[in-house]
């Protein structure tokens, strides 16, 4: 050991994530609480800034991207020093991460709440915050890289396998669900364009929980598991085998999010049928978890943070079962669009991603502070609370989703739907979204009490940057026997290109058909593009979050036709930059509501929901009324969109304004003839909006399509 | 020895996963009972509820093993030894097969079959991949490969249009079924005011709900027109109100209910309706329309081809 070297961890870093994780999982989850009592209490919704619409997606980022997004730093920085035997690359980089990072998560704070917003379920940050994404991003790849490069260690642990590919994947989904065109700073026109982009969008979508929900606290349960276990890792084989399973077909399990959509059949078998193969590679990081744990399970009645990590392994073992199974066609016509997903995810979130920080975070604080828990008792009453929490969030929503779905399928024997009305439908559950609320408080109040007990516990101790003794590593050549994965392991570069390989085979063999051939997306000669009203309109649907709730994909059941008309077709969305099909039902589908009812129903309905259907639990929106139409952008939208093929007229731009003011005239006047009052109508946001909604699936309603 | 018999347990666990999905075959040659029948037709919703009693059953053993847990601490805590408490919870039965099925190197022997890893303190086992689990993924890659065969090569691919039809046809016939035997294909060329309690109070009951936002509460005009005046704009025949609440009339505001109510219903609200003229409400809409004066005889009104554009 005469050659030892000594140096410092960098722990600072690892403190400020860990604070971070612990106050961003405060704020999202309370904010979910809020939304989830919006839906018993519509008059919550008070403003533009606090309505549903626009707080659920600050819900979703804030608990994906900045508590389980820090949780990730905060376990990869404190790890991957221990695991290489060498501090951070570089200090700079590293604050840089912090910062950056907490920049975003702000950034996405101010400009959710005001509408801004790309739509894209879990990508909705607009695009230069996608730009400040990409680039700290890239920052903590090169920051990870550098340390694996200066390592002290010979091999690559299995945590940090998972490290990589996560960094990878990420940055790849990032980027190619995020391709647009600027119009503004504001705003953004996608490259891709209806169930193309849908595609591209749901192979993100479920790949970003694959690979920021789940690969990364993969890699944290095998570093934290085996520590606070103390216990070896139950087998080296099953970490290579289910490491390498799961991120080939992960991939390419994107298409199960459209299942009987107007996504071609051949993509949604595959992504059926590599769902199914997930099960087991899934299940190999539940079973190297739990069987880690042998031999220390009277420890596990006694203390708290393996009990987070025995509950949260198994949440992420039942979501892991679960998920396949959503993904068999007759199952997921019953589960999709409803609260069934809502509750699948949050076994997710709240069992696996939630458990598993919090027994991190009773592991890491008094490490990194040097001293004793401030309150056992208090974290196991967390426990308790936190599995509650869970159980009477999950199983009320479970009730719901399988209520309303089978309410939303009954058909009186004369050919009628029992529950026409949808409302009637939403009502019915009403009961269960209270329960789910309770659940959700409950949840929250122990996360309260972590963070108080966290918060003692700092204030007795003080961080310091450890130091350590370690010898330069020396290249070591493959001794006879070994086993063959240690060679990529020596290697990161290669082990790098090689998760890079396989996580874009499955992207590739499921996109680049849908984007070359045009036999994917039949044409339908009716199809027009938007007017420039109606893109206005749209914008204006897209900044309210309106696609949080309705769906715009009627899917080929009769259940649905009845309800809602024809089966949406893909030669239908062509024009559509975004898709807006949306993935959840609390309201009834739009896709054909054009011309199903008259402007003034609209008005009337937007004002006042419940004048128009009495019992309605969706918020009025009297902003629209008063805020006028922005035009200023209106030229410059469709020009975007002409670089993209939309077939306008050339030189189109330069009058679209005078066409919006022209339509905007006339259905201002038809209001007013029918007794709307109101001062410049036919400049206001509504006008838009209504212009948008009764052009929906009115163009292929047109003419017969048959083929 | 040990190793064979784990073997065969592995062997025997692919082998029957294997067999699941091959059974889609059997549907055409199938002679057995209509129980059979309809689980074949049903595969993956029988396979779903498998899987999800299995669910379900972990969550079971879950929740059981804390009680267990929390039951051996309490023991702990009055003194009774540990190892007569687990020597108790033993189920010997099936203890041999679940050990085959998990192949794990017993705790005492694990020196054996330490890598000699050192991560940070974190040591590595060299345990054998549990069979079942084996199975389970060898048994999935089968399903998958035999799933897009099903669907996309075999004699039997179809699409989800073609499902859409054949679940349309069948209610389409259901449905002819069912009106073969029912009289209550009531339309606007037969409709006739039903009168009785009971019909208006089962057409109240709908107006309450669905009409009372646009036509007030008394059907004195919001929105919507007067109902209870003599003026109406598309009629005031009762198969002329049962026509306007069945087509609508989207450019004057009224929406058609066709998907939302049946025959009945229609006939009651608008017998309700109906029974509303001449009530006289505070704070009526002033009058729309045209003064409508019944006829005597039956009326017989013309189909208007132009409503019926409408229809959603």
């Amino acid at each position: 050991m005469s050659n030892s070297e000594t140096f410092k961890y960098d722990d600072k870093i690892v403190r400020n994530f860990a604070i971070a994780t612990a106050i961003w999982g405060l704020v999202g989850m309370v904010v979910g609480l809020y939304i989830a009592l919006q839906l018993i209490f519509p008059a919550l919704n008070f403003t533009a800034e606090t309505s549903f619409g626009r707080l659920r997606p600050l819900h979703t980022n804030a608990v994906i991207f900045a508590f389980v997004g820090n949780g990730i730093f905060m376990g990869v920085y404190y790890s991957l020093q221990r695991l290489l035997k060498a501090r951070m690359f570089s200090d700079i980089l590293s604050k840089f991460n912090f910062w950056g990072w907490q920049t975003i998560i702000l950034l996405a704070a101010i400009t959710l709440p005001l509408g801004i917003t790309s739509s894209h379920e879990y990508a909705e940050l607009e695009w230069p915050i996608d730009l400040l994404i990409a680039l700290v991003w890239i920052s903590f790849g090169i920051n990870m890289f550098g340390t694996i490069l200066k390592r002290r260690e010979n091999h690559l642990y299995v945590a940090i396998w998972f490290y990589i590919a996560t960094w990878v994947t990420v940055t790849v989904l990032h980027v190619f669900n995020n391709l647009v065109i600027p119009v503004s700073l504001t705003n953004s026109i996608p490259v891709f364009a209806g169930v193309q982009d849908a595609l591209i969008q749901w192979w993100y979508g479920h790949n970003a929980v694959a690979f920021f929900l789940t690969t990364p606290y993969l890699g944290l349960m095998y570093y934290f598991l085996p520590k606070a276990a103390n216990r070896p890792v139950y087998s080296y084989k099953l970490s290579i085998i289910h490491f390498w399973g799961l991120i080939f077909i992960y991939i390419w399990a994107g298409p199960h999010h459209l299942l009987y959509t107007s996504l071609p059949d051949w993509a949604q078998s595959l992504g059926t049928a590599f769902s199914i193969m997930l099960i087991a590679p899934s299940w190999g990081g539940m079973l190297n978890g739990l069987l880690t744990l042998r031999g220390a399970w009277d420890r596990v009645r006694t203390d708290p943070i393996l009990k987070f990590m025995v509950v949260a392994i198994s949440a992420y073992g039942m979501a892991t079962l679960e998920g396949p199974l959503l993904s068999i066609k007759s199952i997921n016509a019953i589960s999709h669009f409803t609260d069934w997903t809502v509750a699948h995810v949050h076994v997710g979130t709240l069992g696996w991603n939630g458990m598993l920080t919090f027994g991190i975070l009773y592991w890491i604080i008094p490490k990194l502070y040097r001293t004793k828990l401030h309150s056992l008792k208090l974290a196991n009453t967390h426990f308790w609370i936190a599995t509650l929490g869970t159980l009477f969030y999950t199983i009320p929503l479970y009730w719901a989703g399988w209520t309303q779905s089978l309410m939303w399928a009954q058909f009186e024997p004369d050919g009628f739907l029992t529950y026409g009305n949808f409302l009637e439908t939403v009502t019915q559950i009403i009961p269960m979204y209270s329960m789910r609320a309770i659940g959700g408080t409950i949840y929250v109040i122990g996360v309260f009490i972590m963070a108080y007990n966290l918060w003692k516990t700092a204030k007795t101790g003080k961080v310091e940057n450890t130091e350590v003794s370690f010898p330069p590593r020396v290249e070591t050549i493959a001794h006879k026997g070994d086993y063959w994965h240690k060679w990529i392991e020596r290697r990161p570069i290669q082990m790098l290109l090689v998760a890079t390989v396989l996580v874009l085979i499955g992207g590739i063999v499921e996109v680049f058909p849908m984007l070359m051939i045009d036999k994917n997306v039949p044409k339908i000669a009716s199809v027009q593009p938007y007017t420039p009203l109606e893109l206005e309109g749209r914008d204006i649907y897209i900044s309210e979050g309106c696609v949080g709730c309705h769906s715009q994909m009627i899917r080929p059941f009769r259940s649905e036709t009845e309800r809602y008309g024809d089966f949406s077709k893909s030669g239908e969305f062509i024009y559509d930059r975004p898709f807006l099909w949306g993935s959840k039902r609390t309201g009834p589908d739009l896709h054909r509501i054009g011309a199903k009812y008259p402007d003034s129903w609209h008005y009337n309905h937007m004002l006042d929901p419940t004048s128009m259907s009495p019992g309605s639990i969706m918020p009025a929106y009297p902003w629209l009324f008063k805020r006028k139409i922005n035009t200023d952008y209106t030229a410059a939208k469709i020009r975007v969109l002409q670089t993209l093929n939309t077939p306008y007229g050339q030189n189109y731009a330069d009058i679209a304004v005078q066409d919006l003011e022209k339509q905007a005239k006339k259905i201002a006047d038809g209001l007013i003839a029918g007794g709307v009052d109101q001062e410049e109508l036919e400049t206001k946001q509504i006008i838009a909006l209504i212009a948008y909604l009764q052009r929906l699936g009115t163009d292929a309603k047109a003419n017969v399509i048959k083929e | 020895m040990k190793i064979t018999k784990f073997k065969s347990t592995a062997i025997l666990l692919v082998l029957c996963t294997l067999f699941i999905p091959f059974s889609l075959f059997a549907q055409s040659a199938n002679n057995g009972s209509s129980v059979w029948i309809w689980a074949l037709n049903n595969i993956f919703l029988v396979l779903a509820i498998l899987v999800t009693l299995g669910f379900l059953g972990t969550i079971m053993k879950l929740i059981f093993d804390f009680i267990e847990l929390q039951k051996l601490r309490l023991m702990k805590e009055l003194g009774v030894e540990k190892e007569i408490v687990v020597e108790e919870m033993k189920a010997p039965l099936w203890k041999r097969i679940y050990e085959g099925a998990w192949n794990i190197v017993p705790i005492g022997e694990e020196k054996n079959i330490d890598l000699g890893h050192d991560y940070d303190g974190i040591r590595e086992l060299d345990n054998k991949l549990p069979p079942w689990w084996l199975a389970l993924m060898y048994g999935s890659i089968v399903f998958a490969a035999v799933y897009l065969y099903y669907y996309h090569w075999s004699s039997n691919d179809w699409s989800s249009i073609q499902e859409y039809e054949i679940a349309m046809e069948e209610a389409q016939v259901e449905k002819e079924n069912y009106l073969l035997k029912q009289a209550d294909g009531v339309n606007e060329n037969t409709v006739t005011a039903k009168l009785d309690e009971a019909s208006l109070l089962a057409g109240k009951d709908i107006y309450m709900t669905l009409c009372l936002p646009c036509h007030g509460a008394e059907g004195q005009g919001v929105v919507g027109p007067n109902l209870t005046d003599d003026y109406w704009i598309h009629g005031g025949s009762m198969p002329d109100i049962f026509k306007i609440i069945k087509y609508g009339a989207p450019e004057k505001g009224m929406i058609s209910w066709n998907s939302q109510l049946k025959p009945s219903s229609m006939q009651n609200v608008a017998s309700y309706i109906f029974s509303l003229k001449g009530t006289n409400p505070a704070n009526p809409k002033a009058q729309e329309g045209e003064l409508y004066v019944p006829s005597e005889v039956t009326e017989n009104p013309t189909n208007s081809e132009e409503q019926k554009d409408n229809i959603n």
